[in-house]
């Protein structure tokens, strides 16, 4: 019994020690296995709505350093401004869309040295397919960027409140989520743009106030929509990309955060019952069924799963966690199996995470 | 984070710019501010030759009509931002949205009482000081804690600070029956204000003032680069301000009775520049749309047998109008109407057991509803009841007081889920001694325990209310001492005063958005250990020469404890909260004239929760002078003056994004007849 007490105690101790040695420390970035194509990682900030405060993390794999806004570094006195929303890199550019400050930024994939701005109302989301690059806009457009000359060539016209984009059969798949149009409710349709004529072919109804799409190599766009927030909740749509047809609306219990990302075979998004504690869901994509409730295997936390990506070479899985918003967030790097290899520090809302290759 | 959500608007009305969260949203307005500036003048009368006002149980801090031109100060936010533990949230310019914080609790801890009856906002809980004209305002109290009064209402127990704003009451003879003051400021901002003041004796008992002004201004002004989110320098536009009020009063008193009934109606129309966003063209558009008003009457009567009576009875009607023509919505414009109103009754009877003791009971009943034509809202209605029992006992050097308030409230919704019904109570103690033999020397302490419900735009507002919000509770400990004395030689008098004091909060209510969503929380823990430290004093030089000089010191460390103790942010100070801030105020006059300089400096401060290099603010001081010319034309007293705000011109922000005005100006005239 003594001797129990006493190992209670050096347990206790060690508990401890450990509490007080983890007190403050920022994450040490430690990537396992990076593998030999990947430079580093860039981890796009939104910041705080208002605060002008939107910085791009970098992580470089081999110097294991860590650049808190490598587009301020690149471009100084230059800073990205307010809400940086989405973030691609396509061949040696890179395209970094600043929602409230109206700007997309090409700049060079590796350095983040600006090469062009181009003033977009409200721009949202990018997508890259054939030296074009896909653009939506509050405004209710898509605008096709020609990524040679960098400039707007086209703008389609979809629905309202355009969010994010998938590819999928030759066709450019657009959630309209007219989130905005209060206090009419919002709108429910997925626009379907032919990109070989770059013109809108059809709207496929979805569930209502679809955000989030990604695509699969089996044809399937999946849509995470929002709902209305009162009696409609948020709920996910299968389309079939060759029939442009809804395939299925499997039952999921999705909360507000909802970042959707395909790697291989599997889809995750993050689920919760409560709003408060979240998993990351996986879906098979090749059998279209669940594959696991929670893909996190060793019992770490997100507290605000606001971005997922990953690495096709590894399998890796990256989840970006927005924390309360207000407070730096995190990036924790999963191996394959769900088990956490490292994490590191970024700004204010990571949104976005993108691999940049060597 | 992403969407602008309509609904947002009030939430900037709400950003209090503490610790945690809110400002996720994106909102079509901003007139919130924060600006932080401290004031301090210790219970003292500033520029009056006689001693200043004996220090009272809690620590107070007054500043006179006489003092206003003396900070070169425009608005009631002006007027207290020299004071010891006061931070001003500022938006900027003339028509920016500014609310005070005390002591490192939000602007929802601080009452503002108008002649006695707390101006109250249902809705969002904060007071916008920039709407409090200076003009009809004799006296304006900052108490931490609680006026050490005890007969009084409920709601001046309720706060963990008060905010007391004496208006102009008429002192007229029947030789003197009437008196009329007129006047206009105008300056920069494109600013005219006229004002008219009335004061009527109607007979031996009777008598009412009126006052009234309207401010015009468009606002405008010019910016520089600054490294707060404000990459670039421009003109901050859509900030004009059209506003009029009129206060009538009419007043009662005979032997040991008095009535007073007010009749107070503000009416004003703003523009809302909104933040300064990097890149994207400024918003225009924006509109603001006020219409309030209250009436509110008193009656408070003594009788010889040790009893005396206060009641006081309030109703207000409160219209918010919000516009933007620009919103991206079906329409293209967001179009929303705010309504609230609040019937109000309080009954205070003390009674004087002994020379020595007395006792109090104070009971108030407010009945607060709001409308708003967004859908599926909830229309609140809350019923609160307060109930006080405070006592005051003097034994020898010593004066102990205590009151125990007892706050039960209960809400009824049309649609959705109603906040749960609260019955809480919240002590406050204090002692004050004079250990030595000289009585000008006091030492005092206080514990308060108050809280703050939700307001409803904190349970309301949004698309998923949490049903589980709690209230915010603030536990305050304060010791401190104060020392006065009048004296003969060069100087005149000098006072000198010092507290420190820890305050506790817990739950807090912070505004914590998800990615297109957001919901109140109870969030996080504070504790707050500060210092106040304020001296006064004048001199009288040879010549007629008087010297007035005063200084006030804060320190505040706000440490956000929400833990767990790992957390990154753990010990980090609170946005925006500077941990210095020093007020300096020194005026030479002779005879008719007067020229005062006053100074504030605010230390670095973080505006998120990391602390670090990217949250940064860096410190900044401001600085204001003022000439004051007192002459009369054809026997009519007049006064002149000309006043400078931030004389240096500096460059700075108190809210991230919502750069600060550059040197301002600002003449005035006044005449009485």
């Amino acid at each position: 019994m003594k001797q129990f007490k006493l190992h209670s105690f050096l347990v206790a101790l060690a508990s401890i020690t450990l509490l007080a040695s983890c007190h403050k420390d920022k994450v040490t970035p430690a990537p396992s296995k990076p593998t030999a194509e990947r430079a580093g990682i860039y981890v796009l900030n939104q910041g705080g709505i208002g605060h002008n405060n939107s910085t791009l993390t970098y992580y470089d794999y081999t110097s294991k350093s860590l650049v808190p806004d490598q587009f301020a570094a690149a471009n100084a006195p230059g800073t990205l401004g307010d809400t940086g929303n989405d973030l691609g890199i396509y061949g040696s550019k890179m395209y970094i869309v600043v929602n409230n400050s109206d700007a997309i930024y090409i700049t060079t994939a590796k350095t983040a040295k600006q090469l062009s701005k181009i003033t977009l109302h409200q721009p949202r989301s990018v997508v890259f397919d054939k030296n074009h690059a896909f653009v939506t806009s509050y405004d209710g457009t898509v605008s096709v960027i020609d990524t040679t000359s960098m400039t707007i060539t086209k703008t389609i016209t979809v629905g309202a409140d355009p969010e994010q984009m998938a590819i999928a059969n030759g066709k450019l798949y657009v959630a309209n989520s007219g989130g905005l149009l209060y206090p009419d409710p919002p709108t429910n349709t997925l626009s379907v743009i032919d990109l070989a004529t770059l013109t809108e072919i059809k709207k496929i109804t979805v569930q209502i106030n679809p955000i989030a799409v990604t695509a699969d190599a089996y044809n399937n766009v999946y849509v995470l929509s929002l709902g209305d927030f009162d009696t409609k909740p948020a709920g996910l749509t299968i389309v079939d990309a060759t029939t442009d047809a809804v395939k299925s609306e499997p039952t999921v219990s999705l909360g507000y955060n909802i970042p959707i990302y395909t790697q291989g075979d599997f889809v995750y998004y993050p689920t919760t019952t409560d709003n408060k504690t979240y998993q990351i869901a996986v879906y098979n994509a090749k059998t279209q069924s669940s594959a696991s409730v929670n893909f996190i295997t060793d019992g770490t936390s997100i507290t605000t799963p606001f971005s997922i990506s990953g690495d096709p070479l590894t399998g890796e899985i990256f989840i970006g966690d927005a924390k309360d918003y207000a407070s730096n967030g995190t990036l924790t790097a999963f191996d394959k199996t769900g088990k956490k290899e490292y994490a590191i520090a970024t700004g204010i809302s990571p949104g976005k995470i993108v691999l940049l290759n060597k | 984070m992403k969407k602008h959500l309509p609904l947002i608007f009030n939430y900037q009305w709400r950003k209090p710019g503490c610790f945690a969260v809110l400002l996720c949203l994106s909102l079509p307005i901003s007139v919130s501010a924060q600006s932080d500036t401290t004031k301090k003048i210790k219970e003292v009368q500033v520029n009056t030759t006689t001693l200043p006002a004996v220090p009272l149980a809690v620590p107070s801090q007054t500043i006179s009509a006489s003092d206003f031109s003396h900070y070169s100060a425009f608005n009631v936010a002006d007027a207290i931002r020299n004071l010891s533990g006061v931070s001003i949230k500022d938006y900027g310019g003339i028509g920016g949205l500014k609310t005070i914080s005390v002591r490192g609790l939000g602007a929802n801890h601080t009452a503002v009482l108008f002649d006695g009856v707390q101006i109250n906002d249902a809705e969002n809980g904060q007071i916008d000081l920039g709407k409090l004209n200076l003009t009809n305002i004799q006296e304006i109290t900052l108490y931490n804690g609680q006026p050490p009064t005890i007969l009084q209402t409920a709601r001046a127990y309720a706060s963990s600070s008060v905010l007391s704003i004496k208006t102009i009451k008429p002192y007229l003879t029947a030789a003197e029956p009437y008196a009329i003051t007129a006047g206009i400021k105008a300056g920069s901002f494109g600013l005219v204000e006229p004002y008219l003041q009335w004061q009527q004796r109607l007979s031996n008992t009777w008598s009412f003032i009126i006052n009234s002004y309207l401010t015009d201004a468009n606002g405008r002004y010019n910016y520089a680069h600054n490294d707060n989110g404000v990459k670039d320098g421009g003109t901050r536009n859509n900030t004009q301000i059209n506003a009029q009020q009129t206060d009538g009063a009419l007043y009662w008193s005979k032997d040991s009775a008095g009535f007073n009934l007010h009749i107070n109606y503000y009416n004003s129309d703003r523009g809302l520049p909104g933040a300064v966003i990097d890149n994207a063209p400024p918003t225009f558009g924006q509109q603001l749309w006020n219409r309030d008003l209250f009436i509110q009457a008193g009656y408070e009567q003594k009788w010889a047998d040790g009893f005396s009576l206060l009641l006081n009875a309030k109703f207000t009607n409160s219209k918010l109008h919000y516009l933007d023509p620009h919103f991206i919505t079906a329409t293209n414009v967001l179009d929303q109407h705010f309504t609230q109103r609040e019937y109000y009754q309080s009954t205070a009877l003390a009674y004087s057991i002994l020379n020595n003791w007395e006792i109090s009971l104070a009971a108030d009943v407010a009945v607060n509803n709001m409308d708003a034509d967004i859908p599926n809202f909830s229309f609140p209605t809350r019923l609160t009841l307060l109930n006080v029992l405070a006592s005051n006992l003097v034994l020898g050097r010593l004066t102990l007081q205590g009151s125990l308030l007892y706050t039960n409230t209960f809400e009824s919704v049309k649609t959705r889920t109603a906040y749960p019904d609260q019955h809480l109570l919240s002590p406050t103690l204090m002692a004050t001694i004079k250990p030595l033999d000289d009585q000008n020397f006091q030492l005092r302490t206080y514990y308060k325990s108050s809280f703050r419900n939700p307001t409803f735009n904190d349970l309301y507002y949004g698309f998923s209310p949490n049903k589980d919000l709690k209230p915010e509770y603030a536990q305050q400990y304060d010791a401190g001492g104060s020392y006065r004395k009048g004296l003969d030689g060069l100087f005149d008098f000098i006072t000198v005063t010092a507290d420190a004091y820890f305050n506790h909060v817990s739950n807090k209510i912070v505004f914590i958005p998800t990615l297109y969503n957001g919901s109140t929380q109870n969030f996080g823990k504070v504790d707050i250990k500060g210092l106040d430290a304020g001296i006064k004093t004048a001199l009288k030089a040879g010549n007629g020469y008087r010297f007035d000089i005063s200084a006030n010191y804060s320190y505040q460390q706000a440490l956000n404890v929400t833990g767990p103790v790992t957390d990154e942010n753990y010990l980090n100070q609170l946005p925006y909260i500077p941990k210095n801030t020093v007020s300096f105020n020194a005026g030479i006059s002779k005879g008719s004239i007067g020229v005062y300089y006053n100074q504030v400096a605010i230390s670095s401060r973080y505006y998120n929760n990391n602390n670090d290099a990217a949250d940064y603010m860096p410190a900044y001081s401001v600085s204001d002078a003022s000439v004051v010319y007192k002459t009369s034309l054809s026997h009519f007293p007049v006064t002149a003056s000309a006043e400078v705000n931030n004389l240096f011109n500096k460059n700075y922000v108190v809210v991230q994004s919502y750069p600060m005005p550059g040197r301002s100006y600002r003449l005035s005239f006044q005449i009485s007849i």
